[in-house]
């Protein structure tokens, strides 16, 4: 019993890590339609800013800094990677994002040097709970992540923005002769996106207070991985396949005969869910028109 | 039609051009010739994951370079290093090796870790090119005769450790956590259990490259065990250490090897707030308050700060002086060591002091250290508490 | 005028081969008649010839059948680690040489190929980024599993030891693989075979109504491809002394589907030298960039890479890349006047008509001929 619920738990709040991951990868997806390789590196970008700015001493500044510098770098990037292919292959932007991933990391160790970082945002402590200590952090991250998601169905379902949001997504051509900006909607996703993934950064920092320039890469495919589980563009399914992903790793590696084969599995299940259900569990089928 | 046939002409006139540009007469080249110093290379991951080696070793073997320069040289002949990135990947190895060859390299530290040490040993042992590798432990490393390790051998490492653990756990449970696909770990891990008497019990847990660092499930699995044996390196392990703080046994005992070295300089890291105590195998200690190994860390902190103060630079300063004093000792043995003697020429010196006995006193990593014909060192390994929270 | 035409497109066709071969002739020659280039020459070429095969091989997938592939380094690492086992346990026996490369290159492929099934069985059912995901994740499963093999099998995390084949021969093979390769896929690909293929990346639908049989031939490309990946893995494990799975990770699989789309998309010629480029830039970048400056490798890769995308593909830069590309530059530089049969000659083009994946914009500048731009009113204004 107390072994399946100390799983549960640390399956939980690793889930939780990958479903704000996640969240972000599908925002993008759903709107712009590319797969934004360089969104593990924004969350390396927002653990650097936390650190930088935890020398205040001030937790809340650092991420409120964080957020905001990840934000106007996502808006950048955008700007000037991204926007001038618009209209162009998709596969041209995935070439480019992959460009903007090797930049930010190239940078980020130039800037701040090849040495893992130890950062200790917030010490929380931790409880015990029917006999299973838990790090209150874990609980904190998996809080936030659920209030993020419904945040973001509101956000998406109940304001003008989040409404042009979906039209864009739909019909981007349709949507410009309605009248929506969709420069300026694709933008405002890449800015939640970023928001997102300093958010993601922070409670990375929060379970593994370690930095460094590669930090973001693997969790970043990870969470793609969650996000195509759930079905990429559903905002409730990116967050029930970091859930489900992060339960995956935690049970995989408490069996000893299987832990080293901990990828294998999760990439297994992907391939079988995605046999089974070909737009993962909770994305739209698209019917094809002739 | 004519037109093809003309560029097709061209093209192949053009081509003969440059490949006889390349092209030189046969036989083995010295392409040390135009050398005005001796020159010593070596591949490490400066960039990347494992970037924080390759830059310690970088930095220290340049260190020691330097100072040999300002105190004279070798008869007045400086020392160049020469630093390539292999980023940790062996399939690099090839290029770089030959392309620091053809640059004029006569001796070399291998490489940093063991995966691309794998390549280069056979690569420098076509061409005959002596290497004093800094840390690249792997047991097959130094097999061939141009090769020696100034690192203990990884399974030497399990061995003493698993020795260690038969003396003092005998019927006892034991935990262990390693990483499962890195070379370093894995191979001190094997060598550890097989070596383990039957009566201990091991709690296995292990982690991978992909694995994003949240050691949680590992932690809980260990939580019960007082002895746990983690023959990775600092990086993973500060991390599982500070995860583990409030939920593994305040008297537990964290037992790892040479890649702990460096674990109580991490930015941000304040080894004193574990409570568990931390034990490593090692030949380097970053504590010392006195000799030349206090010098060194004084000098290394001065110059690069302290974060990637660990035993891969410390390793690599011993590697540059040892071939130092040993061409030197070659040299007052009344043999010849031009500026320009080929890099295989100075492969059969320096063999033959190796095997003939050489040793260095006085050293970062050892006070007397010495080395086996099969390539592997002999040094006293200290193994040293870098906190003691009992006491 | 009718003849001459035919001939005219025929060493069209064959230009990569002519080049490739009198190249492989000319260092061969050398190398085997005592002349000697350096090793660092001889790696790259080593390399170059695995980039090509590897390039080539995706650019069936990516390319033709319009799928996107992210797990390539996948089947190379089979390749790899099977044929170098068998030819480790062959070279106790037949030494290393040309027969024991032929039942290592053998056996590599047709385990690739094994893979390449039953990755194509997905890619019946998924389509696009969902594929995507399931090459990638197929990629890391191989990995990790060679990663846990046990030291007497497949070397584990120590990586597999094989034999390293004479440095003077294996580029001269691997180059004759590489016509090999050529061989294969661009007959594939003007068959009646890659008509059909391409159908399908151009309306899988409108291919179906007309009686193609879509899951053959999704299945025959995926193994096509597989097959050739393979034996670029097994010539990998030749050319190293280890074959260790950390190198066959996703970004392998990236850096070879950079090759392909930068080369232009169902471009074999532009995907054969785009992959040369890369890698002996990357070489170069590594060789040249030593100590501190290493850290600079990455920067400049990464800005080159979305400096060419973006100059390659940005809409708004049209008219810009129509006055300043290769094309015209070569005009310009040797003044030639403009060949009237040229124009309409599509024939030897036929197989590079915009894909799917890209609904208006072509993706290399000298897929579309100029003139033929200028014919359907898009080119420049002249």
């Amino acid at each position: 019993m107390e072994l399946i619920l100390s799983t549960l738990i640390n399956g939980l709040s690793l889930g939780g890590i990958y479903a704000m991951i996640a969240l972000g990868y599908t925002m993008v997806y759903g709107i712009a339609k590319m797969l934004n390789f360089a969104h593990g590196d924004i969350i390396m970008v927002g653990g650097y800013v936390i650190y930088v700015f935890m020398a205040t001493k001030n937790p809340l500044l650092a991420v409120a800094m964080a957020v905001i510098f990840c934000v106007c770098l996502g808006i950048l990037i955008e700007k000037v990677a991204y926007k001038p292919l618009r209209g162009a292959s998709p596969l041209a932007v995935l070439i480019t994002a992959i460009g903007v991933s090797y930049l930010l990391q190239s940078l980020a160790q130039i800037i701040f040097g090849s040495a893992n970082k130890m950062v200790t945002v917030y010490d929380f402590g931790s409880i015990s709970f029917l006999g299973v200590t838990v790090q209150v952090s874990a609980l904190v991250t998996l809080a936030c992540t659920i209030v993020v998601m419904i945040a973001l169905t509101l956000f998406v379902k109940c304001t003008r923005v989040g409404r042009a949001m979906i039209a864009v997504s739909e019909d981007k051509g349709a949507a410009q002769l309605m009248g929506i900006n969709v420069n300026g909607i694709i933008t405002i996703t890449f800015a939640i996106g970023s928001a997102l993934a300093a958010l993601a950064g922070l409670f990375y920092l929060l379970k593994a207070p370690t930095i460094s320039s590669t930090l973001g890469a693997m969790p970043g495919i990870k969470a793609f991985t969650a996000a195509v589980i759930g079905g990429i563009g559903s905002i409730p399914g990116a967050m029930l396949g970091g859930i489900l992903l992060g339960m995956v790793e935690c049970i995989s590696y408490k069996i000893t005969a299987i832990a080293p084969y901990t990828d294998a599995i999760e990439f297994s299940i992907l391939i079988i869910i995605l046999l089974v259900r070909p737009t993962g569990f909770l994305g739209k089928k698209r019917r094809e028109k002739v | 039609m004519k037109n093809t046939m003309k560029r097709i002409l061209a093209l192949m006139a053009a081509m003969l051009m440059v490949a006889t540009c390349f092209a030189s007469c046969g036989g083995p080249v010295n392409y040390a010739e135009n050398n005005t110093e001796y020159v010593i290379g070596f591949s490490g991951p400066l960039t990347g994951p494992a970037a924080m080696y390759g830059e310690a070793v970088k930095n220290s073997a340049q260190m020691a370079v330097d100072e040999i320069n300002a105190a004279g040289g070798l008869n007045g002949v400086n020392f160049k290093l020469v630093a390539m990135d292999d980023t940790h990947d062996a399939t690099k190895v090839a290029a770089l090796y030959s392309e620091l060859l053809e640059g004029g390299m006569q001796v070399s530290l291998g490489t940093v870790t063991t995966g691309p040490a794998l390549e280069f040993k056979n690569l420098s042992f076509e061409d005959n090119v002596f290497f004093l590798t800094p840390s690249a432990s792997g047991d097959d490393v130094p097999v061939n005769e141009n090769g020696y390790q100034m690192c203990f051998a990884d399974g030497n490492q399990g061995k003493v450790a698993a020795e260690f653990v038969n003396a003092n756990f005998k019927g006892q449970t034991i935990g262990a956590f390693y990483k499962s696909d890195e070379a370093y770990s894995k191979g001190i891990f094997d060598q550890f259990k097989e070596n383990l008497d039957s009566s201990v019990t091991v709690v296995e847990t292990n982690f991978t490259e992909a694995n994003t660092k949240d050691f949680s499930t590992q932690i809980d699995t260990l939580k019960d065990c007082k002895f746990i044996f983690m023959p990775t390196y600092y990086d993973p392990a500060s991390l599982f250490m500070t995860q583990a703080k409030d939920i593994i046994a305040a008297d537990a005992v964290y037992y790892g090897c040479d890649g702990f070295d460096g674990i109580d300089n991490i930015e941000g890291f304040d080894i004193t707030t574990i409570p568990q105590k931390v034990t490593m195998l090692s030949h380097f200690n970053s504590k010392a308050t006195d000799g030349v190994a206090a010098e060194f860390i004084a000098k290394y902190t001065d110059k690069f700060g302290k974060a990637t103060l660990n035993q891969f630079g410390a390793s690599a300063y011993d590697c540059v002086y040892t071939i130092y004093e040993a061409m030197k000792e070659a040299i007052d043995e009344g043999k010849e060591i031009p500026v320009t003697i080929s890099a295989s020429d100075l492969c059969d010196i320096l063999k033959e002091q190796f095997e003939g006995g050489f040793s260095v006193e006085n050293k970062v990593t050892g006070d007397k250290i010495t080395w086996e014909k099969t390539g592997y060192v002999n040094k006293g390994a200290i193994q040293y508490v870098i906190k003691d929270f009992n006491n | 005028m009718m003849p001459n035409k035919l001939k005219k497109i025929k060493i069209k066709h064959y230009i990569n081969y002519v080049v490739i071969g009198i190249m492989t002739a000319v260092f061969a020659i050398i190398t085997l008649t005592g002349g000697r280039l350096d090793s660092s020459l001889l790696y790259l070429l080593e390399k170059i010839a695995i980039s090509i095969i590897l390039a080539v091989s995706l650019s069936l997938v990516v390319g033709f059948l319009g799928e996107l592939s992210l797990g390539h380094a996948g089947f190379m690492c089979v390749g790899a680690y099977l044929g170098g086992k068998v030819s480790a346990l062959l070279a106790d026996v037949l030494g290393t040489g040309f027969i024991n490369l032929l039942i290592s290159i053998v056996a590599g492929a047709a385990v690739a190929a094994i893979c390449g099934i039953i990755i194509g069985i997905p890619a019946l059912r998924l389509r696009g980024d969902y594929l995507a995901i399931v090459t990638l994740a197929f990629g890391e499963i191989v990995k990790s599993i060679f990663q846990n093999t046990s030291s007497e099998s497949f070397g584990g995390a120590l990586g597999l030891s094989t034999p390293r084949y004479d440095k003077k021969w294996l580029f001269i093979y691997a180059f004759l693989i590489v016509l090999l390769t050529l061989a294969v896929v661009q007959n594939f690909i003007r068959s009646k075979h890659g008509r059909a293929v391409t159908a399908i990346r151009d309306n899988e639908i409108a291919a179906r109504a007309t009686g193609i049989n879509v899951t053959k031939y999704k299945l025959l490309t995926f193994t096509l491809s597989a097959t050739f990946a393979g034996i670029a893995g097994v010539l990998y494990s030749f050319s190293n002394y280890t074959v260790q799975s950390v190198k066959f990770g996703y970004n392998y699989s990236i850096e070879i589907l950079v090759m392909v789309v930068l080369g232009g998309m169902g471009s074999i010629n532009g995907s054969i030298l785009v992959a040369a480029l890369i890698t002996f830039l990357n070489t170069k970048l590594a060789t040249i960039l030593t100590g501190d400056l290493a850290v600079l490798q990455n920067l400049i890769y990464a800005v080159i890479l979305i400096g060419i995308v973006i100059y390659n593909n940005a809409p708004a830069l049209k008219n810009f890349r129509n006055t300043y590309n290769f094309n015209a530059l070569m005009k310009k530089l040797f003044k030639r006047e403009d060949d009237p049969s040229r124009v309409g000659d599509d024939t030897a083009k036929w197989d590079v008509v915009p894909t799917k994946i890209e609904m208006n914009e072509v993706l290399s500048i000298d897929l579309v001929p100029q003139d033929m731009q200028d014919l359907t009113g898009k080119g420049g204004d002249k």
